[in-house]
């Protein structure tokens, strides 16, 4: 009785799973994800891509759980796994994780004032110049913290709501921030001040009042910056503050990159489109979970150069050739 | 005489004509001539006249050696002279006849008279050449008389060497029986038998004498065996008697022992002690068939040592099972007798073949006429009957259900299979759907008999739960398609107490559901004061409609695909549909109910209705809303053992709903005030990545937040 109940328990749970945040290993091998259940998978991407790939492959080497509440954010320094859930940083030796053996290397909490409710990490951003790592969520602080010390150094804050996205501008010691609250920060890491503020909905031509103003999305390219959310998915220029095109998306958009010359974005719906910088549509490529959480290029290892999408399903969709799924990962 | 002379002349003179024409040959030609010349003239002194008349046989007897001594070859050149000769001849006569002369006629006589000798001449050949042949065809027969003979003699010596090798043959090939007689060995031939059987001396040289000698040792040791077995037959008469004797005085003690038995009931009645009733249970139970002897068995001793609540019987007639089970070889004669008669019915009913095959299908699904039944009671006075069948020859076991409930319960309309004989018992343990034969050698009967799938005997026979084989100690195993299978009491034995719980539990959450269901049709939750503490005190949505549905419209719902796909949708789960409202927003929830609930969760589907149809396919917060209650149902489940799981689930669905529209962002672009104003509270409306509404309720700060 109780092996059944609990295989219908897991089908529920895998059923009911959504990978939230995804990171390639140093060695560009293995791909961590992590999902609402707070547990991380680590897949093998040289065993799926590998000619003899059986269906055991697409399952995860190791699983183990991380955090109490859902994984919303991973990143890999060179040595280290980083995740981020509720109020709470943990760092893995992905050496340790690839052995098997997944003890966390350190845990740390950003500062928070309230105590109520513990705010949620929704971004990691590292910062490879001066070896720190900014992080964000629901307190509507960028905190950065060095990853030599474990401090936290600065404490950006200005947003009303929480924050979604970050994205870093290292050659201008620059990041940029995007919130609930419907405005892109522009923040300066050297002073720890605010360069500038956009608000995003305010702009007429990408404003969406129906889907709501909060901005889930940002990319940054040199004087370039795509955001989208509940606005509709709009590049920017950054020097002049004006938005150069808005891409006709009508599903909101969960998570934006710049790829060479293309915009590869995804969102509600089970599609990743390819824009291109003028505002055309270049593809659409469908994909399994009915809504992308987030994208994730390998480029860590040119032989496993794939592009992997997960989001509101447990199956993580592995594209090895830009244009069409190849196959899916999937926890078990 | 003259003219004899003068024709011999004639024959004579144009001789040397026909030699000159033959060239060559003449000189031999002459000499041939000369000897029929001379024996002509042999004959001549007898005279030609006489020839003619007297002397006829001599003539025909010269002629006949004449034959043997003319060369045919000669005779041949000879005959074409005279051919050409006589051809000249008339040439002559001819060209005399045209030339019309008068001294021509004298030329044309004398060559008249030539061409006549001539023609004597080729009358003499042509006898000569029909002796000759029939000579030769004389010759010829005999020779072939002579080879025939032979031929025959020679058969016939074939013949006999056939004969004789086949004699051979068969001398050759001769078996002696005793060659199959199991002899002693040699050696304890010689250690054994007495020197007057074994003769040594001869037999050790002689094969032959050895066995005759050995044969005469077997005899005599079997004629001594057979005496034994005589001996040992009449002791067993004897024993047999003495059997018989004791067992009449033992039959002469069962009235009295009965009498005293009788004697004795009051005194029972009178103790609370019913050995006897027991006792005639046990007498019963004799003839029950092994498995439903071991189910009764196993049955009646966990209902005495763990459950008090647990009452056993045996129905049916006893007189039938008797008579069924006789004599033991009565059975084998049953089956030849109804096969003979089968046979015989073919032979008579040939047109109504499908008469018969019905005849075979109930003859196949016979029940035994005993069953056991057992009846299970809960603590609310609830009784679970259930009663157990044997199919003879398919050897399974079957069991049928009926509920008796303590008070007298209105049936919900959506309730309808809860307590339903087909439904109760399904996937008892996990996959035992109870409808194919847990025995894999059935199908084998049933194909024979046209019998598809026993599932569609299942109402009228029973079900043959796999957990109903396990109590009556049958253990079919899946590998194997045919084998022995005897009921096992330790299988029974082992499987008792966690099949008995189960059935239990089975029975008490059916009947908890039977409830909730009642009240859930009338648009009312039940929560229990216990679960209270789950849910907050205001709820604004209500359920308004709960229906059960079939399986099929289940599948032809959109939103339920992915639970289809992930094999959580079966076709012996109930499905159920949940209709809960507030105000324009229609939210319809389609329930899976697993068999195995409470301990099995129910799984819901949802699609709101409200300002365009929201699944969890186009909205992250619906699916969240069904892994609020579907994933995370445990702290749901209430006070042990769960039954209360259901009612909590679609209490938290109105919740969440509550909470759903309340926190949905307000398009300040329209006109017009909010349709849900927020009363719950909340700490945060929106969290996360995925913009998840803080569906976890708080219990007594009373707030909402985020799992």
């Amino acid at each position: 009785m109780a092996p059944q109940e609990m295989d219908v328990q897991r089908a529920l749970e895998l059923l009911h799973m959504s990978v939230f945040s995804q990171s390639v290993s140093p060695c560009g091998k293995y791909l961590a994800a992590g999902n609402s259940y707070g547990e991380i998978g680590i897949f093998s991407l040289s065993a799926a891509l590998s000619a003899e790939a059986k269906e055991e492959s697409k399952k995860p080497v190791v699983c183990f759980t991380a955090h109490d509440g859902p994984v919303y954010a991973l990143t890999s320094t060179d040595r280290q796994l980083l995740s981020a859930s509720d109020g709470e940083l943990k760092a893995w030796n992905w050496a340790e994780i690839v052995k098997k053996g997944c003890k966390e290397a350190w845990s740390r909490r950003p500062p928070y004032r309230s105590s109520l409710e513990v705010p949620e990490i929704n971004s990691l951003q590292l910062n490879l110049k001066d070896n720190s790592l900014l992080l964000a969520g629901g307190d509507c602080t960028v905190h950065a913290m060095d990853l030599e010390t474990g401090v936290f150094t600065h404490a950006l804050r200005g947003h009303t709501d929480y924050i979604h996205c970050l994205a870093l501008r290292d050659q201008f010691h620059e990041c940029l921030s995007g919130s609930e609250d419907g405005s892109v920060r522009h923040w300066d890491l050297r002073t720890g001040g605010q360069v500038q503020a956009i608000e995003v909905h305010k702009y007429e031509e990408c404003s969406r009042p129906q889907y709501g103003k909060w901005i889930r999305c940002l990319a940054t390219d040199s004087d370039w910056m795509v955001c989208g959310g509940g606005p509709a998915l709009t590049l920017w220029h950054l020097r002049s503050v004006t938005p150069t095109t808005v891409f006709p998306l009508a599903p909101a958009q969960h998570h934006a990159m710049f790829y060479q010359d293309l915009i590869l974005c995804a969102g509600q719906g089970p599609t990743i489109y390819h824009l291109q910088l003028s505002g055309d549509i270049r593809a659409r490529i469908p994909c399994s979970p009915p809504a992308l959480h987030s994208l994730c290029l390998n480029q860590r290892s040119p032989e496993h150069k794939v592009l992997t999408a997960a989001g509101s399903s447990h199956k993580i969709d592995v594209f090895t050739n830009f244009g069409y799924r190849a196959f899916s990962l999937a926890f078990a | 005489m003259t003219a004899v002379s003068t024709r011999v002349c004639y024959t004579l003179q144009p001789l040397p004509v026909g030699a000159v024409a033959g060239t060559q040959m003449s000189s031999d030609s002459s000499k041939k001539r000369k000897p029929k010349v001379i024996r002509t003239d042999g004959a001549a002194p007898d005279g030609k006249r006489s020839k003619a008349d007297a002397e006829q046989d001599v003539k025909y007897y010269s002629e006949e050696t004449e034959v043997d001594l003319r060369d045919p070859g000669k005779d041949y050149e000879l005959y074409k002279q005279t051919c050409e000769e006589l051809q000249r001849l008339m040439a002559e006569i001819q060209d005399l006849k045209s030339k019309g002369s008068k001294d021509s006629a004298a030329e044309i006589e004398e060559r008249r008279i030539q061409s006549c000798v001539h023609f004597m001449t080729l009358k003499k050949l042509n006898r000569l050449a029909h002796i000759r042949l029939k000579k030769g065809r004389d010759q010829t027969h005999e020779a072939k008389q002579k080879v025939d003979a032979y031929h025959l003699q020679l058969q016939n010596l074939l013949y006999e060497v056939m004969h004789l090798q086949k004699e051979i043959t068969k001398c050759l090939e001769f078996k002696s029986k005793h060659e199959e007689i199991e002899l002693v060995s040699v050696e304890e031939f010689y250690k054994e038998a007495p020197p007057e059987i074994s003769k040594p001396d001869i037999t050790l040289s002689d094969p032959h004498h050895q066995t005759l000698a050995r044969l005469d040792w077997e005899l005599e040791q079997r004629k001594r065996l057979a005496e034994k077995y005589k001996e040992c037959l009449t002791s067993k008469e004897k024993i047999l008697k003495e059997i018989e004797v004791k067992k009449e005085y033992l039959s002469s003690l069962q009235p009295r022992l009965n009498s005293i038995m009788q004697a004795s009931l009051p005194v029972q009645e009178y103790l609370f002690m019913p050995f006897d009733q027991a006792h005639k249970q046990y007498e019963t139970a004799r003839h029950l068939p092994p498995p439903l002897y071991v189910l009764f068995v196993q049955a009646n001793a966990y209902g005495q040592a763990c459950d008090k609540k647990l009452s056993v019987a045996i129905e049916g007639s006893v007189e039938e099972a008797k008579a069924l089970y006789k004599p033991p070889e009565d059975s084998q004669d049953d089956e030849s007798d109804s096969d003979a008669e089968e046979e015989q019915t073919t032979k008579r009913r040939r047109p109504t073949l499908g008469v018969q095959l019905d005849d075979k299908r109930k003859e196949m699904l016979k029940r035994h006429p005993l069953s056991v039944t057992v009846d299970l009671k809960c603590k609310d006075e609830s009784v679970l009957h259930l009663t157990f069948y044997y199919l003879m020859n398919l050897n399974v076991m079957t069991v049928k259900t009926k509920v008796t409930t303590a008070v007298e319960m209105t049936t919900p309309i959506s309730a309808g299979d809860l307590l339903s004989p087909d439904s109760l018992l399904n996937c008892l343990y996990p996959g035992d759907h109870g409808k194919k034969t847990p025995n894999p050698a059935n199908q084998f009967q049933f194909d024979k008999v046209g019998i598809l799938t026993l599932n569609d005997y299942v109402t009228e026979l029973g079900h043959p739960y796999v957990w109903v084989q396990k109590l009556g100690g049958l253990h079919f195993p899946k590998d194997q398609p045919q084998h022995t299978v005897t009921a096992d009491n330790s299988l029974s034995a082992s499987h008792m107490e966690m099949t008995m719980k189960l059935l239990r539990t089975r029975l008490q959450s059916r009947l908890a559901l039977h409830k909730q269901f009642a009240s859930l049709e009338h648009g009312i939750v039940p929560v229990s004061s216990e679960c209270q503490q789950l849910f907050p005190a205001k709820v604004v949505s209500r359920l308004v409609k709960w229906t059960a549905i079939t399986y099929e419209d289940y599948l032809e719902l959109s939103y339920t695909k992915d639970i289809v796909e992930a094999g959580l949708a079966e076709d012996t789960h109930l499905y159920y549909m949940a209709l809960i409202e507030r105000g324009t927003a229609k939210l319809q929830a389609a329930v899976v109910l697993n068999p195995g609930y409470s301990s099995m969760p129910p799984v819901f589907s949802l699609c709101l209705t409200w300002k365009g149809e929201r699944t969890n396919n186009n909205d992250d917060n619906i699916r969240a809303m069904e892994s609020e209650v579907s994933v995370f149902y445990k702290e749901l489940s209430g006070p042990k053992p769960g039954y209360q799981l259901l009612t909590n689930q679609l209490q938290r669905l109105c919740v969440i709903l509550d909470v759903y529209l309340e926190t949905e962002s307000h398009d300040n672009s329209v006109e017009g005030p909010k349709e849900f104003p927020q009363e719950k509270m909340c700490l945060r409306l929106v969290r996360g990545p995925s913009r998840m509404k803080p569906f976890k309720f708080n219990h007594p700060q009373g707030f909402f937040s985020h799992r």
